[in-house]
């Protein structure tokens, strides 16, 4: 690959560090020089990590002595804002006083730090992951428009060459979203497979930890790194965790995909539906089935997760809303924290009522195909400020119309990942979303592998 | 029990929710409410009567946590 270093992948990192060929100081040193040149455009990091290069020295003469931990070893990871993490604050995009939180690392920070990589710094999410912008950070492809979000900091900041690879968290789509508008790969595992402990909650049944990665070969390296069981999280799962990276060279002749006609294709900008068509077509001719089905009962998917999400949300922040301290958060967030007093909990008990029968839906369709694939967002990212959308000829809120296709797999808990899958007649890229059974991240990765080896969006880089 | 005529007037989104939100504001988040409480209202047109809630009470999560401290 004839990309300069600091757009490399980690899968072509990690052997070149291990042999020496390149440096973790060098990288690190790239990756800050990146960061003091383009986020003054970009504002995608909040806070800098006054170790990571110290740390990036200690992973090189440990490398050097011969202690190579594994691929992250001496790679510069970016960390969501509402990550906590030992040595750098975490604000969660607020400014409201009398809201902290402590120096400690988060259980997924703590293994990435296990693993050897460098944490170049914390990226910026919309408030408490909540709302619907994440100010002030702007989309490396078009600096006039939105990174989506919450994870939307990490997204730019992996699009834009200033880390190797980015936390984010997903409670209706955050890591998927930004990673579809902004080029990159952002997996969200199965509820229960990355801990979340140390995450600050937004929506406890619906918060997803995971990578955004510039491969589905990366993302599966750091989901080897971050997967596993861990007490402190109450719905973490102990579950047998393969070697994702090793899975991903499996033939996908014979796979079955699904195609969900209903919800997913209902809507959508013209460029994404023809972008997702030809991805379909792609699969089929490389000899996988595919069979087309419909689950009607995601027309009631909207109003469960808006009752889930903002009861939970605004149980959490109940506290700040009683103290006064939601009068300081974004009008938008103070909103949706106020709002959720207005749901009731036969709405949230129903919702979560509906949430059985949903999964029980996709069980059966599971029972026919392997993946299910579709568009990550109906439309490509929008201009920063623009509260409504054109989808499909009408006009459509931003908050209606972003998360349609991502929420349904926080409902269900499902792992989801978005890869690129082209561009819009703009030059705003396209998201693939594929989708699988609980804890079948191997199967999700390789199909995705499968499309990505054989296109080269990854390789595409924003001009900045 | 009676009302007393002296009583101040019941104020349902102070009292019943906890929280006092300004009548300005109040109209306004009744507004920004109102897509959102037409999705839920559809959710209430469902029958789930038989239907277990997907989260279910787990008392040993708290002792697995203790366990690790």
């Amino acid at each position: 690959m004839s990309r300069p270093l600091w757009s490399q992948p980690i899968e072509w990192l990690a052997p070149r560090i291990r042999a020496g060929k390149v440096s973790p100081v060098e990288l690190a040193e790239s990756a800050l020089s990146r960061i003091g040149s383009l986020d003054t455009k970009l504002h995608s990091f909040i806070h800098i990590s006054a170790n990571a290069v110290a740390h990036a020295r200690a992973a090189q003469k440990e490398i050097a002595d011969g202690n190579w931990r594994g691929p992250l070893h001496g790679i510069p990871i970016a960390v969501k804002d509402n990550y906590l993490t030992q040595d750098m604050p975490t604000t969660v995009g607020t400014v409201a006083p009398g809201i902290s939180f402590p120096l400690r690392d988060s259980a997924a920070t703590a293994r990435l730090r296990e693993a050897g990589a460098v944490l170049i710094g914390k990226t910026r999410t919309h408030e408490f992951a909540w709302g619907n912008v994440t100010p002030p950070v702007r989309n490396p492809w078009d600096l006039t428009r939105v990174p989506s979000g919450s994870s939307g900091g990490s997204a730019a900041a992996l699009a834009a060459g200033l880390c190797a690879g980015a936390l984010g968290s997903d409670t209706g789509g955050s890591i998927r979203m930004p990673a579809s508008v902004c080029n990159v790969v952002g997996l969200k595992p199965t509820f229960g497979r990355v801990s979340r402990d140390g995450v600050v909650p937004h929506s406890w049944s619906l918060d997803h930890a995971g990578p955004l990665a510039r491969t589905v070969t990366d993302a599966a390296l750091m989901l080897n790194v971050l997967a596993g069981y861990d007490p402190a999280d109450p719905a973490c799962q102990a579950q047998p965790v393969p070697d994702y990276a090793k899975a991903l060279e499996q033939p996908v002749k014979n796979l079955r995909i699904g195609v969900c006609r209903n919800h997913f294709f209902e809507r959508n900008q013209a460029d994404v539906e023809a972008a997702v068509e030809l991805a379909i077509d792609d699969f089929a001719s490389q000899g996988a089935s595919v069979r087309e089905f419909k689950i009607p009962l995601l027309e009631y998917g909207l109003g469960a997760i808006f009752a889930i999400e903002l009861a939970s949300s605004t149980a959490y922040h109940d506290a700040s809303l009683r103290a006064g301290r939601t009068k300081h958060f974004q009008p938008d967030v103070r909103t949706l924290v106020e709002v959720g007093r207005l749901v009731t909990a036969s709405d949230y008990l129903k919702a979560e009522q509906y949430r059985t029968v949903l999964m029980e839906e996709f069980s059966k369709i599971f029972a026919t195909v392997d993946v299910i694939i579709g568009p990550t967002t109906p439309i490509t990212a929008w201009k920063s400020g623009e509260w409504t959308v054109a989808v499909g000829g009408e006009q459509e809120s931003v908050l209606a119309a972003s998360w349609r296709f991502t929420y349904p797999y926080n409902l269900t808990g499902l792992p989801a990942i978005s890869i690129p899958c082209g561009f819009d007649s703009d030059g705003l890229p396209i998201g693939l979303q594929l989708a699988g059974r609980p804890f079948d991240e191997a199967t999700v990765l390789r199909a995705a592998h499968a499309y990505e080896r054989r296109h080269d969006w990854i390789h595409r880089l924003p001009s900045l | 029990m009676a009302i007393s005529p002296i009583e101040p007037a019941f104020d349902p989104y102070d009292e019943l929710f906890g929280v006092y939100v300004s009548p300005e504001r109040l109209t306004e988040n009744l507004a920004s409410f109102r897509a959102i409480w037409a999705e839920i209202a559809k959710l209430r047109e469902l029958d789930l009567t038989d239907v277990q809630p997907a989260v279910i009470f787990e008392p040993l999560a708290v002792y697995r946590r203790t366990a690790k401290k």
